[in-house]
C-alpha cells in the first residue's frame, strides 16, 4: 500500500459534506417548486381557455322555440307547390291581426314581425301540407325556432339598453317577443338543430353535423393512407434498408418535412390533387390526402423510434429461431413497438383533425350547406367551420363558434380516448 | 488488455508449456493433475485424427457425471462442425483470427476466454447470426456434416432451424409459455395439427425440465417466469424444432447459483441428443458441464482439447494463467 496523508481533515470533510447536503436539498426544493409552478401555469391556461370557450359557447346549446297556431289559409297556399308559400309572412299577419295591430299597405309591420320567426317555420309548415294536403283550411299548431336575433333577446344578450346600431331588433319587436313569452308560447329547449343540421346562413339553423361528418370522412382518408404508408416506410427504413448515406439523407428529409408549415402542404395539395389530378375541390378526399402527407413524417418518426426501442434480444431470439426478417418484424418487433406506433399515430391524427391552414387552400372553408355523403362531395371540416363562423357578421354565430370549438375538442377527446383504450389493449396482450 | 509476454519473439502465439511449478487452482481446490508436467504438449491435437485412448481422470469433474469424451487426442462423437481458418471482421476491425476447430457431436464443447476474446463471435458464426450485423464479414469455412454453412445455397433460416441458440439474458418472447415453445415449429411448418403441436410443446418442455413447473399455466406470459425458468423456457423453445446443434452464449451468467445448477444439469442431459457448444465465463462451469474446451484469447484460438486436459494440463501458459485466474 502507498502511504499518503489525507488531503482533507476529518472535521473539515464533515462540515463540507453537511454544507453541500444543505445546498443539494435546497436545489431540489427549488426545482420542485419550479415544476409545480410550470404545471400550475399550464393548467391555469387550459382552464382559462376552456372556461372562456364554455362561457361563450354554452348558450348555443339551448335555443328558444315558439309554438303558434297557424291557420293554413287556402287563399295563400299553392297545393301543388306548398314550399313556395310565404308562411312566415302569413303567420306574422295572423299574429298582428290577433293583437289587433293595423298594418300599412306595404306590410312593413308584418315584415318586421316575420323577421322574428325562423325560416324553419316555413319548412315545417310546407312539410305538413305536403304530407297531408287536407290540412289546408285548418288551424295547425306549429313549433319552430325563433330567429337568431329573437333568440339572442330571449337569452338576454340583446336588451333595450343595447345601442341601436349594435342590434337588429327594434323596441317594437322586443315588445312583440315579450308578448309571446308572456302568453307562454315560447319554450327553451336543447338545441338539437346544432347537431343535426349542416351549415346554414341563418345562425338559428346552422349546425355542426356537416362539418363533423366532413372531418370524420377526411380523417378516415388520412388514417387509411398515412398509417399504413407511414408504418410501412418506418419499418422498411428501420428494419430492412441498408444503413448508409441514402437512408441518412432520407432521415434528414423526413425530419425536415415534419417541420414544414402546413400551408405549404395546402399549396402542394392544390397543385397536385386539384390542378393536376383533377380531384373534386372542397372534398374530404383532397383534404384527407393533404393531411395524410402532413401526418406521414410524424408517424414515420414515431414508428422508427418505437421500433428502435424494441430490445435487440427479441430480434435475436426470433432470428435465432430461424424466423425470417419479415417474420421477426411482423411477429415480434412490430407488435412490441405497437404502443409507441399508436402514440405517434394518435398525435398526428389529432393534429390532422385540428389543422386549418391547408384546408383554406383546397377550398374546404367555403360555405357548404348540408351533410356530405361521400368523400368526393364538397364538405366542410370542424376547424374551418370555426373559422367561417368566427368571421360571420351575425352576432348569433359567435356563441356557435365557441360551441363548434367545444364539439371539435370533444371529437378530439373521444378520438384520443378510443385510441388510448386500443393501445391499452395492445399493451395488455403482453 | 495488453499482454505482450504472451507473444513469443518469433511472433508465434503461445509461450510454450505451462510452468510446472505453478499450481493451478480453481475455487480454492487444487485441480488434480496440477503440477505434473504436460505429457503431450508437443503432440498437435487435431481432433478427428487418430483418436488414441488417453488417461481418464474424472475425479474433478462434476459429481456423478461421466463425460463421453475420453481421449485427450480426439472427441468421442464424430465431428459435427469443422471450422477452418475462420476470421470475422466487423467493419475494419478483425474480431477473430483464423480459427480452426472441430466440434464433436453429442458432446458439450465449452468456449472460454476473457471478455472480447472472440468466443461469442465464433459461436455466432455457427448459426450465421453475424449475418444480421451490418458490416460483419466471415471468411474461412465452417462445415456442418461436411456442408459449408456459409455457402450461397444454404439458407440461414434453414440453418437456424438446425442450430438453436440460447442467449446470455433469457429472452422469451412476450407471449404465453405455449406460444414461446410453439413458435419455432409454427414458423417452420413442422406440425400440421393442434394436437401435434401440443405434443411438441409438451415434449420440448419436458426435455427442458420445465414441464412440471408450468404444465398448469401454459397460457400465462413467458415473461412472468423466474430468470432460471425463463432460460429453460428459451432452451425448450430452441429444442422444440429438434435442432442438431445448440449454441449457448453464457446461458447462466444472469442466473443465481441454484438456477445455474439446474441449467447445468439440463445441459448434461441434453448432451446425449445434441451437439452443444457453450460459451462461459465461469471456469468452474466449463469444468463441470463440458467434455471439450477451447480457450480463446485476443481473437485467436489458443488451445483446445478435452476439458480435463485443458484444466489439469494445459500446454499453453496463457491457458494456465487464465484458468487459474491470473488474468481474465
Amino acid at each position: 500500500m502507498i502511504e499518503a496523508p489525507e488531503p482533507i481533515a476529518e472535521a473539515a470533510r464533515d462540515g463540507r459534506l453537511k454544507a453541500g447536503l444543505k445546498a443539494r436539498y435546497a436545489r431540489e426544493g427549488r426545482f420542485r417548486l419550479y415544476g409545480i409552478l410550470a404545471v400550475s401555469v399550464a393548467i391555469g391556461f387550459l382552464l382559462l381557455l376552456l372556461g372562456r370557450i364554455i362561457e361563450q359557447g354554452h348558450t348555443a346549446f339551448y335555443a328558444n322555440q315558439v309554438t303558434l297556431p297557424v291557420y293554413m289559409d287556402p287563399a295563400r297556399i299553392d297545393r301543388a307547390y306548398p314550399q313556395g308559400t310565404n308562411f312566415q309572412q302569413m303567420v306574422a299577419q295572423q299574429q298582428l291581426a290577433r293583437m289587433g295591430v293595423a298594418d300599412d299597405p306595404q306590410g312593413s309591420q308584418a315584415t318586421a314581425y316575420r323577421s322574428l320567426l325562423s325560416s324553419e317555420l316555413k319548412f315545417r309548415a310546407a312539410d305538413l301540407i305536403r304530407n297531408d294536403p287536407s290540412l289546408i283550411g285548418q288551424t295547425v299548431v306549429i313549433t319552430a325556432p325563433v330567429s337568431d336575433e329573437a333568440d339572442l333577446y330571449y337569452k338576454g344578450e340583446i336588451t333595450r339598453e343595447t345601442a341601436a346600431d349594435q342590434r337588429r331588433v327594434s323596441d317594437q319587436q322586443m315588445a312583440w317577443l315579450d308578448t309571446l313569452k308572456a302568453e307562454g308560447a315560447v319554450s327553451t329547449t336543447f338545441n338539437t338543430l346544432l347537431f343535426t343540421n349542416g351549415d346554414s346562413t341563418e345562425p338559428e339553423l346552422a349546425g355542426v353535423l356537416g362539418a363533423v361528418v366532413g372531418s370524420a370522412l377526411m380523417l378516415l382518408v388520412t388514417a387509411g393512407l398515412a398509417i399504413p404508408l407511414g408504418v410501412g416506410a418506418a419499418v422498411y427504413l428501420e428494419e430492412f434498408s441498408r444503413k448508409g448515406r441514402i437512408t441518412d439523407l432520407i432521415e434528414v428529409n423526413i425530419n425536415n418535412l415534419a417541420a414544414v408549415p402546413s400551408i405549404v402542404y395546402g399549396l402542394l395539395g392544390v397543385a397536385l390533387f386539384i390542378n393536376w389530378a383533377h380531384l373534386p375541390r372542397s372534398s374530404p378526399l383532397v383534404g384527407g390526402l393533404v393531411l395524410a402527407l402532413m401526418a406521414l413524417p410524424t408517424i414515420i418518426i414515431a414508428t422508427r423510434s418505437a421500433l428502435k426501442a424494441v430490445p435487440p434480444s427479441i430480434r435475436e431470439a426470433a432470428l435465432a429461431m430461424g424466423a425470417s426478417r419479415t417474420q421477426t418484424v411482423f411477429h415480434h418487433v412490430l407488435p412490441l413497438a405497437m404502443p409507441g406506433v399508436m402514440t405517434g399515430t394518435i398525435i398526428s391524427m389529432a393534429h390532422a383533425l385540428g389543422e386549418t391552414a391547408p384546408l383554406l387552400l383546397i377550398g374546404m372553408v367555403s360555405f357548404v350547406p348540408g351533410i356530405p355523403g361521400a368523400i368526393t362531395e364538397p364538405a366542410g371540416a370542424l376547424p374551418s367551420l370555426v373559422y367561417i363562423w368566427e368571421n360571420a357578421s351575425e352576432r348569433a354565430f359567435h356563441e356557435r363558434t365557441a360551441a363548434a370549438i367545444l364539439v371539435l375538442l370533444t371529437f378530439m377527446v373521444v378520438m384520443n380516448a378510443a385510441a388510448i383504450l386500443l393501445r391499452r389493449r395492445f399493451e395488455r396482450r403482453w | 488488455m495488453k499482454l505482450p509476454f504472451f507473444l513469443s519473439p518469433d511472433g508465434r502465439e503461445g509461450g510454450g508449456p505451462a510452468d510446472p511449478t505453478e499450481t493451478p487452482r480453481m475455487g480454492g481446490q487444487v485441480l488434480p493433475g496440477a503440477g505434473t508436467p504436460p505429457a503431450s504438449a508437443e503432440v498437435r491435437d487435431e481432433p478427428g485424427q487418430a483418436p488414441e485412448p488417453g488417461p481418464t481422470n474424472k475425479a474433478a469433474m462434476a459429481a456423478g457425471r461421466v463425460p463421453q469424451v475420453t481421449s485427450p487426442a480426439g472427441p468421442a462423437g464424430p465431428t459435427k462442425i469443422a471450422a477452418r481458418d475462420v476470421s470475422v471482421f466487423y467493419g475494419e476491425k478483425q474480431a477473430l483470427f483464423d480459427v480452426s476447430l472441430d466440434i464433436p457431436d453429442k458432446t458439450v464443447t465449452a468456449f472460454i476466454g476473457p471478455s472480447g476474446c472472440g468466443k461469442s463471435t465464433f459461436l455466432r458464426c455457427m448459426n450465421r447470426m453475424n449475418d444480421t450485423i451490418q458490416g460483419a464479414k466471415v471468411t474461412g469455412s465452417i462445415l456442418m456434416d461436411g456442408e459449408d454453412i456459409n455457402a450461397r445455397s444454404v439458407d440461414p433460416v434453414l440453418l437456424r432451424a438446425q442450430v438453436g441458440m440460447v442467449f446470455q439474458k433469457p429472452n422469451p418472447f412476450p407471449k404465453t409459455i405455449y406460444e414461446n415453445v410453439a413458435y419455432g415449429p409454427r414458423i417452420h411448418g413442422l406440425t400440421t395439427s393442434k394436437s401435434e403441436m401440443d405434443g411438441v410443446v409438451e415434449s420440448a418442455l419436458k426435455k427442458a425440465g420445465l414441464w412440471e413447473e408450468v404444465a398448469d399455466r401454459l397460457h400465462s406470459a413467458g415473461t412472468s417466469l423466474s430468470g432460471g425458468q425463463q432460460q429453460r423456457l428459451v432452451i425448450a423453445r430452441a429444442i422444440a424444432v429438434n435442432p442438431q446443434v445448440i449454441l449457448m452464449d453464457e446461458p447462466c451468467s444472469a442466473l443465481d447459483p441454484i438456477a445455474t445448477a439446474r441449467i447445468e444439469e439440463l445441459i448434461d442431459e441434453l448432451r446425449e441428443r445434441y451437439c452443444i457448444v457453450i460459451v462461459t465465463h465461469s471456469m468452474a462451469q466449463a469444468a463441470r458441464v463440458s467434455q471439450r474446451t477451447a480457450f480463446f484469447h485476443l481473437g485467436r484460438l489458443v488451445e483446445h482439447g478435452n476439458t480435463e486436459e485443458i484444466f489439469t494440463n494445459p500446454r499453453e501458459r496463457r491457458t494456465l494463467d487464465y484458468i487459474t485466474g491470473r488474468f481474465g
